[in-house]
């Protein structure tokens, strides 16, 4: 079955860990400590330049050297990556958690194993993200694939061909499907895209649920766009499928979500940059052309907007101010001066100690149902984001 | 106007019975028996005779409050016995005690609490309680009911005779019927009260069928009757000028000065120069105290607080000792490792305090994730209720544990299947209430408890250090054999490598995790042979080697581990 390439990739990963394999055996045979290496992901290993538009890693590395305490982890890794070598050998797909219950069942079978054993599948994830970061390997290259979550897609004009692996093509016309969305895999890279006519923009909303509102009242039929749920902090294949937009159609991307530190520093960034713990796969996986549409602090002076007060007793509140001042001063995506405006949010956001939800957009006038649309159509005709 | 009215002593306490232990059913039953116990082990002490208790508490049957059972509550000893017309005194009148105000460390101090267990008994059962008496001095022994009068504070005899009983030369029996319930186990249960009087009287042998359980019988561990130290006079830094002007009045007509040097400790004619230097009027010094106004004797009261004197002696407080405690802790059950610590003598709030702790592991008791149990003692009487307002509780929670090795929620006493006893004894101890559940918490007192703690920390840390050492290590050995074998296996098969180059592999792996594993192996004698020295010190004190003495607070813990080292590097 031939394989879906999530890239160009020059490396041969069954070659690679071969030759890694061979290095530590060497190493073992002449009594020397053998390692692995690792990128360093996390903020701290995280480089960002405007230009580049995403978080690319530093020059950091976790090295993993064999001795009492790290033996059941390289033992780990060496049994995980043989069970990924022989997916890719015989292109099996799998799921992280079927990957769990695949050692498990490998575990069971074989008593020498049984002090392998992963207690939970934050065990056997941590193995798999590491042989990914040790790799420099997408995890979808290691034929892992997350979840589908997020992403749900509504268009007039859209139109997706989608290449099976068995060589077939599959195609979507967005426009047929009502006010079911199309949801993208978590293979995006695996889609080609097409308008039937120009589309103005792309609107990513981070509610599912205002996504759905907005979509029943017609706004993908008023308008020339796309109209996406993010569900949250953006998916793999949330993210991949924004890249997808960005690279194949070249409409301006705008986000829509709440005015809070959360949305701006979880979701939004990791949106438009990528996130530290992917720092190898941002570059496929982040559409760094995504502007900040709303809620933003204008917004609720100019519409007078109900806030909620961020208690700094409040433990959940006081960690997420805590956590946005860390930002300010530790994430290099918010210390670039091109980022210069997102920071003032989450200045601002500090200073008044207030957040404001996306959905306050219909307390606006709340007789009119499109009221919503209308506001998001003025900010993007009058330039009104960040 | 209304009348004014008089009540007597024990109609106040009669209509106030829970200020002093009666509260509640459960509190009852264990306040009962706390006195009869306390009472018996005082008159042993004093008469020099090793005691052997036999304690009985059962329900026989329905109780008359609601919700309650009737309960028998039986307490027999060997004391010296009390004489017939002394008995209507003991248990029916409050206030008629032998101890009141000495200054000496016994366990009871004011004469109410074995009077309150008999109104509470008469309240509810409408009987006081049954009491059997035989002293050397009597042919046979007297068998009798005491009530309390209420309206004047006297005991009344019933159904008086006198009988055989059971051979015994002297010793007191007596037996409760009243209202209650039982609980046995838990801060304020029966059992908890029982392990720890015989946890911290290590010279006591007893005999005790609680609820449905059997007899249970716990031998003496020692054969030394604790010499009660001489009372004290009190200091005079501990008054207040209301009861300066009574202790006065307990002298009559002498003169100041005399009154001063007798009355009082620490006070020498050097002293009462140093009083007329910061502002006794030099007068007053020969003046009789019948003629002095109470402005002359805030004069003089003023001037002694503003002059300093030697700390009062720390003569008069007695300890159990670390030998004691350390073979009587043994008896509440199969013990891991424990640690004792008796400090020595010391003032706190002006006023002589010992305190000792003993720390211990069990087999089969308490649970990992559990609070420690803790028994609190005030002159070793166990203290069960109200522990989140205790000297020792605070001190207890103001220590470190997490670098002792234990675990340890913030704020909150550590966790692990241990005892911590932890006794405080004074001959004036302040108590929150008159029922004596809680040690009043002053800084300075806190402050000593908290010393000892670290002291028997540092101690117990060893045996925690060692079998974590020894886990480790036995850890890194599994590792070594359950993943090395995998490791290899896994490579060989990726990198396709043959047989020959399997075994190479393997035995490098070896190589490389002996390393590490004899790395382990020296960090485990290194904790085994500190622990050695501690060992070898505890069977010292324990009296292995005869007539070592009792190691005091002078040698810390911290300053063993010094001497442990020093010796190594000599080596």
């Amino acid at each position: 079955m031939a394989l879906l390439k999530v890239r160009e990739l020059n490396l041969n990963i069954p070659k690679e860990a071969k030759a890694l394999a061979e290095r530590m055996l060497k190493d073992l045979e002449s009594s020397r400590r053998p390692y692995l290496e690792a990128v360093k992901t996390s903020l701290d290993n995280s480089e960002y330049n405007s230009k580049v538009g995403f978080l690319t890693p530093g020059d950091k590395v976790v090295r993993t050297e064999l001795n009492v305490s790290s033996v059941q982890k390289l033992a780990r890794v060496v049994f995980m990556l043989e069970i990924l070598l022989r997916n890719l050998d015989i292109g099996a797909v799998n799921t992280k958690r079927e990957l769990y219950y695949i050692c498990k069942g490998l575990i069971k079978g074989n008593a020498r194993y049984k002090p392998l054993d992963f207690e939970d599948q934050t065990e056997s994830d941590s193995i798999i993200d590491f042989i990914g970061d040790m790799l420099e390997a997408y995890r979808e290259e290691l034929n892992c694939y997350a979840n589908d979550r997020g992403g749900q897609t509504y268009s007039q004009q859209l139109v997706v061909t989608e290449a099976l692996p068995d060589g077939d093509k599959a195609t979507v016309d967005l426009s047929t499907l009502g006010t079911s969305p199309f949801q993208p895999k978590n293979r995006p890279q695996s889609l080609k895209l097409k308008a039937k006519k120009k589309i103005d923009f792309c609107l990513v909303v981070e509610s599912e649920g205002t996504a759905g509102t907005l979509q029943s009242m017609g706004f993908t039929k008023r308008n020339n766009c796309i109209l996406m749920g993010a569900q949250g902090v953006p998916s793999n294949g949330v993210r991949g499928w924004c890249k997808l937009i960005e690279n194949q159609l070249d409409v301006p991307m705008y986000f829509f979500g709440d005015l809070d530190a959360y949305t701006i520093q979880n979701i939004f960034r990791t949106l438009k940059a990528g996130s530290a713990a992917s720092l190898i796969r941002n570059s496929d996986f982040s559409a760094p052309n995504v502007r900040f549409l709303g809620v933003l602090p204008g917004d609720v002076k100019k519409y007078d907007l109900h806030t909620y007060k961020v208690k700094e007793n409040d433990v959940a509140d006081a960690r997420s101010l805590k956590k946005a001042k860390d930002a300010l001063e530790n994430d290099p995506f918010f210390k670039d001066k091109k980022n210069k405006d997102l920071s003032d949010i989450l200045r601002w956001l500090i200073k008044e100690k207030v957040r404001c939800e996306q959905q306050s957009y219909f307390m606006v006038d709340p007789k009119d149902p499109i009221k919503t649309e209308k506001i998001i159509l003025e900010k993007i005709k009058k330039g009104d984001y960040v | 106007m209304s009348k004014i009215t008089k009540s007597s002593t024990a109609e106040y306490f009669a209509k106030n019975l829970q200020q002093v232990g009666f509260s509640s059913p459960l509190k009852a039953v264990l306040t009962t028996l706390k006195e009869a116990v306390d009472n018996s082990l005082d008159a042993c002490e004093q008469h020099e005779i090793l005691p052997e208790l036999e304690v009985e508490v059962t329900k026989v049957g329905v109780g008359s409050t609601k919700n309650t059972d009737l309960i028998k509550i039986v307490v027999e000893d060997n004391g010296p016995g009390i004489e017939a017309d002394d008995l209507a005194k003991v248990f029916g009148e409050y206030l008629a005690s032998s101890k009141f105000g000495r200054g000496q460390c016994s366990r009871g101090q004011q004469g109410i609490g074995i009077s309150a267990a008999t109104t509470w008994a008469q309240m509810t059962n409408a009987k006081g309680v049954q009491v059997i008496s035989k002293t050397k001095g009597m042919r046979k022994a007297i068998s009798a009911q005491v009530d309390v009068d209420i309206k004047t504070n006297t005991g009344i005899l019933r159904n008086k005779e006198m009988i055989d009983w059971k051979n015994k030369s002297n010793g007191v029996r007596v037996e409760f019927l009243m209202d209650g319930r039982i609980q046995l186990n838990g801060d304020g249960g029966l059992l908890t009260y029982i392990e720890g009087t015989v946890l911290l009287n290590p010279h006591v042998t007893v005999k005790y069928k609680l609820a449905d359980a059997d007899w249970v019988k716990t031998e003496r561990v020692s054969n030394v009757t604790p010499e009660i130290p001489e009372a004290t006079l009190p200091h005079p830094h501990t008054f207040k000028l209301g009861e300066f002007i009574t202790h006065s009045h307990l002298y009559g007509k002498i003169s100041l000065s005399k009154f001063l040097k007798t009355g009082f400790s620490r006070i020498s004619d050097q002293s009462i120069k140093d009083f007329i230097k910061a502002g006794m009027p030099k007068a007053l010094a020969d003046k009789t105290l019948t003629s002095m106004s109470e402005e002359d004797f805030k004069k003089v009261f003023q001037a002694i607080q503003a002059t300093q004197l030697m700390a009062p002696s720390t003569k008069s407080v007695l300890t159990v000792g670390e030998e004691a405690l350390s073979k009587s802790i043994n008896r509440l059950g199969q013990v891991d490792f424990f640690s004792v610590m008796t400090r020595k003598p010391t003032i706190c709030d002006f006023k002589p305090v010992v305190v000792e702790v003993a720390l211990a592991r069990f087999v089969n008791r308490g649970a990992e994730d559990q609070p420690v149990q803790l028994l609190r003692f005030a002159n070793r009487v166990p203290l069960q209720f109200d522990k989140s307002g205790c000297a020792i509780t605070w001190a207890i929670e103001s220590v470190n544990w997490k670098s002792y090795g234990l675990a340890q929620p913030k704020d909150s006493l550590p966790l692990g299947s241990y005892v911590f006893a932890v006794s405080v004894v004074s001959p004036f101890i302040k108590f929150k209430n008159a029922s004596k559940e809680t040690i009043d918490a002053s800084d300075e007192l806190v402050e000593e408890i908290r010393r000892a703690l670290m002291q028997a920390g540092q101690k117990l840390s060893r045996h925690i250090k060692h079998e974590m050492k020894e886990a480790d290590l036995e850890r890194k050995l599994a590792h070594i054999e359950q993943f090395g074998p995998i490791l290899v296996e896994k490579l060989v098969l990726i990198a396709e490598a043959n047989d020959s180059r399997r075994k190479k592999a393997e035995d490098g792996l070896k190589k490389i995790l002996g390393r590490d594993s004899e790395a382990a192996m020296s960090d485990l004698e290194d904790a085994q042979s500190k622990l050695a020295e501690q060992k070898k010190k505890q069977a010292k004190i324990t009296g292995e080697e005869g007539e070592e003495v009792v190691e005091t607070s002078e040698d810390t813990a911290e300053e063993q581990s010094k001497k442990t080292e020093t010796k190594k590097t000599k080596k």
